[in-house]
């Protein structure tokens, strides 16, 4: 593939392209969908394409090439010129990292043993029966495989390759209409992989969920499960992005140095986390991914940043391009010191919340948002979990950074459908936090 | 056509009962302003092959962008071994309904083809929203605006004879702006305009007017709204709030594959069972229209990707459930004919269940007579914050542009009215419904891996009598 991006490189300098970047990719992904106990369909992806991001005085392009002949990619490739000639600039450009950069290994992001996997049904199998072994009637998720190879040139001395595998599995078990549990498991390496345990905690969940009765609404002291915090994390990863807060869409905006959650609260994205599911080698410009303190004990300390933002804002890249739009590759919230049944008897009266989605907000700039539970929710009331149902989150994402109260001490590495960029958070217990629900 | 039969051909020969291949190309470009400044051009242009197979009762499904023979004969291959491999893990097998096929080739036109429009000029079209917003003189210090237009070719083959052409022009333009006056900040996130057909239909529809209203709308909001009223009250709510009630408070319950559990890991269940259709779900007032068909909707299509007809569903009629939506698959379990409601985002998608354009049909009231009798009241205009619990039936949605009702006439705006309450309620409230139709467009999200359908939700203004409304 590299000779590939050679031949695009050298045509875009010949055109008369200024910085260039070349990104390749092969990947090779496979899905086992299963529903009512059975698999309802399973699918195999193969791609093979490249990204391209070329800028001319200024103006800036990009596409994505599928059809890789020579004579596709030079027609490409006078097409943006063509297009970009009588563009205007965008005046708050600044380029792209100058390599070459050397890379280091992250461990635990290739297993051969995934690519040379020929079935994965048995872990579909295993995980269904482990949750149906726990009380579930009705078992559905989703097992994926992947294998990815990533193939970076660019016009400032980048050349760099990055080979990555990972599996993963989503299971949600229901008891009955109402009474369901969801579990994770993520993993970049076959050893790692636990379909099990994802399975073990539907089950349990929604076993312990039977028969709920109406929840109340009010303020409450709400322990969110790691799948539940992971939700809040992934979309206030999206607002971390420079990109994000210049057009409005982040909480976070002019608030650089100031105090955006409680003290307890660190939050980074780690781009080289072992075993972290969104981890790669390197940047979309080729900058070696790093660890970023986002907030540090509460004080919001840097926005997600490529070379351009960055040297537009006066400071260094946070290796997190997006040429056009920085991004998180693993958000992290570092854990604290409290075991799960100390988090729990802390509670007098509260809320265990095991799993939200559909997040949505009010007002991006402000943070108002609400989320709805899914799967077991469970009102605390003196060490023991009463199943309650029907019942929304609603409140602002700084101000629930800010009512964080105690954290666990075990960190749990969340991806799946609401979760797009993995995040590693532990058991949170937020005091305060916005309880509605509907009255008719 | 021939890389399609050779797919088909081929997954027969492999053991396949049923083998359905799907060409798809998208052209396109994108173009985005932020806070002024144009952050460049996006050029699209992907095309591939996704291939489905039924084998032993077993679903597979494979996709290659790579258009060789040796390539798409891999895919094949791959979706016959995982569809024989995952029979085994199946209870029953999987069948599809009987359907008529047909072999056709259809096209939407454009009048003004944005293929020979330059991306300066269709960057003008986002310069003339910053121009007639700064014009407002509101204070708008964040504007991300973007124009997208992108051309979908398909090509639909399957084994029962079905072969289906299709030329589809998208054109959308959204924006988000952000108002600060007064000390305080407002916001009209994700607004779109879109529809299907030529450059044409974005200028009639000129989005810079959808622009300046909302900004105008925000700041008087700032300076002049005061809290909600509270309690039961009667709401009328605007085309563009029925058209997000009707889509997540009908239509996607509707959906069979959600009915039957297919969907419960990621989108959810349904509070809907098959044994529901014939039983009351609103008033009388209330009928609810899925329609595919609508000319140069962002939801248009003629023919379904299992190669079957569309035609209008009636998810509600006069408040009784009537149809759902379904595919071959579903439309099998529930002894009918499928009704086209099967669609894929793109080649590398399987088909599944999904909304087209889906709205509250009218009735047969003017605007003033909805609420000349409301003596207090809120009209909902636009909203923000919404959603909807898994099995549909618990929703919440936030006013954005609002206005107090007093004594049948409309007086000032109000802050973030909230409507939470269940799916049953709310469309046995509706005691009224408008004349006139109105769409708005949006992104369906559903599947696994997630699959972003171009879809309009609308319908009449609808007045809802004694609802819980709350105030944040």
């Amino acid at each position: 593939m590299f000779e590939l991006n050679e031949f695009i490189l050298k045509k875009a300098e010949e055109l008369g392209f200024g910085d260039v970047v070349v990104l390749g990719y092969e990947t090779d992904r496979r899905q086992v969908r299963f529903a009512n106990n059975e698999i309802t369909v399973a699918k195999n992806w193969h791609e093979r394409k490249v990204e391209l991001f070329v800028e001319l005085e200024k103006r800036i392009a990009s596409t994505t090439i599928t059809e890789l002949s020579e004579e596709n990619i030079e027609r490409t490739l006078k097409t943006l010129l063509a297009n970009m000639k009588g563009m205007a600039p965008k005046e708050d450009y600044y380029g792209i990292a100058e390599g070459p950069f050397e890379y280091r290994n992250i461990p635990e992001t290739f297993d051969r043993a995934i690519v040379e996997l020929d079935e994965p049904n048995d872990y579909v199998e295993t995980a269904i029966n482990t949750a149906l072994s726990e009380g579930a009637k009705r078992v559905a998720g989703v097992l994926y495989t992947d294998h990815d190879r990533v193939y970076l040139t660019t016009s400032n001395g980048v050349e760099a390759f990055d080979e990555g595998t990972g599996i993963e599995i989503s299971v949600r078990a229901f008891v009955g209409d109402l009474e369901s549990g969801h579990g994770t498991n993520s993993a970049r390496v076959l050893k790692r992989f636990d379909p099990e345990s994802a399975g073990r905690k539907a089950g349990e969940i929604a076993h312990m969920a039977r028969d709920p009765v109406q929840g109340p609404e009010g303020r409450f002291d709400v322990i969110f499960d790691p799948l539940a915090f992971a939700n809040l994390l992934s979309y206030m990863s999206f607002m971390t992005s420079a990109y994000a807060a210049e057009a409005g869409f982040s909480f976070l905006v002019n608030k650089l140095g100031q105090k955006v959650a409680s003290e307890i609260v660190t939050i980074k994205d780690v781009g080289n986390m072992p075993n972290g599911y969104g981890s790669r080698k390197f940047d979309d410009e080729g900058v070696p991914t790093r660890e970023t303190t986002i907030i540090e004990k509460g004080t919001f300390k840097t926005f997600l940043l490529n070379t351009s933002l960055a040297r537009k804002y006066g400071t260094e890249t946070t290796a997190n391009a997006g040429l056009i739009m920085p991004h998180a590759w693993n958000i992290v919230l570092e854990p604290g010191d409290y075991s799960k049944a100390e988090l729990f008897s802390e509670v007098k009266r509260g809320i265990y919340i095991t799993n939200v989605w559909y997040t949505r907000f009010q007002n991006y700039v402000t943070g108002d948002f609400s989320t709805i539970p899914r799967d077991g929710i469970f009102l605390i009331e003196n060490g023991e979990l009463r199943p309650i149902r029907n019942i929304r989150v609603s409140d602002n994402l700084q101000r629930i950074l800010e009512g964080i109260k105690a954290l666990g001490k075990e960190s749990h590495h969340i991806h799946w459908w609401e979760v797009s960029t993995p995040v590693s958070t532990p058991y949170v217990l937020v005091e305060d936090v916005g309880i509605t629900r509907a009255t008719k | 056509m021939d890389v399609l039969e050779f797919a088909v051909e081929k997954a027969l020969e492999l053991g396949a009962s049923y083998a359905e291949a799907r060409f798809e190309e998208k052209n396109g470009t994108s173009l985005a302003i932020k806070n002024g400044n144009p952050e460049g051009l996006q050029v699209l242009a992907d095309r591939g092959i996704g291939v489905r197979v039924l084998v032993d009762g077993g679903m597979g499904f494979a996709s290659t962008n790579v258009l060789t023979r040796e390539s798409v004969s891999e895919a094949v291959r791959k979706a016959v071994k995982l569809a024989r491999a995952a029979s085994k893990v199946r209870n029953k097998p999987i069948r599809f309904s009987d359907e008529d096929f047909h072999r056709v080739s259809y096209k939407v036109k454009m009048k003004k083809d944005f293929r020979d429009v330059s991306p300066e000029e269709k960057l003008e079209l986002l310069k003339k929203i910053e121009e007639e917003v700064k014009a407002t003189g509101v204070n708008v210090p964040m504007r991300y605006l973007m124009y997208s237009d992108q051309l979908w070719k398909k090509e639909i083959l399957t084994s029962e004879g079905a072969y289906v052409k299709s030329k589809i022009p998208r054109v959308s333009v959204t924006y988000n702006l952000v108002v600060f006056e007064n000390g305080q900040m407002e916001q009209a996130p994700f607004v779109q305009r879109a529809f299907s057909g030529g450059l044409e239909l974005i200028e009639r529809d000129e989005p810079w007017k959808w622009a300046v209203k909302d900004a105008q709308a925000l700041k008087r909001l700032i300076y002049e709204g005061k809290r909600p009223p509270e309690g039961k009250i009667d709401l009328v709510i605007s085309p563009e709030v029925a058209g997000i009630a009707v889509h997540e408070s009908v239509g996607h319950p509707y959906e069979a594959d959600r009915i039957f559990g297919r969907e419960a890991a990621q989108a959810g269940e349904s509070f809907v069972k098959p044994n529901m259709l014939g039983e009351r779900i609103g008033s009388e007032v209330v009928t609810v229209i899925d329609d595919p068909t609508i000319p140069n909707s962002w939801g248009f299509y003629l023919y379904d990707d299992e190669g079957v007809k569309a035609r209008p569903r009636y998810l509600i009629r006069d408040g009784i459930i009537t149809e759902f939506l379904t595919n071959r698959e579903y439309a099998y379990k529930l002894g009918q004919r499928s009704n086209a409601s099967a669609r894929a985002i793109n080649y590398n998608r399987e088909p599944i269940v999904r909304m087209a354009n889906t709205y509250l049909a009218p009735g047969d009231y003017s605007f003033e007579e909805l609420i000349e009798d409301v003596k207090l009241g809120v009209y909902m205009v636009s909203f923000n914050e919404w959603n909807i619990d898994d099995r549909r039936y618990q929703q919440r949605y936030i006013g954005r542009e609002a206005y107090l009702i007093e004594n049948g006439e409309l007086k000032h705006p109000v802050r973030r009215p909230i409507l939470e309450i269940t799916t049953r309620a709310l469309w046995s409230s509706v005691d009224a419904v408008g004349k006139e139709v109105e769409f708005y467009p949006g992104t369906c999200g559903k599947g696994e891996p997630g699959q972003g359908v171009p879809v309009w939700m609308g319908g009449a203004h609808a007045r809802l009598r004694e609802v819980p409304l709350r105030r944040p």
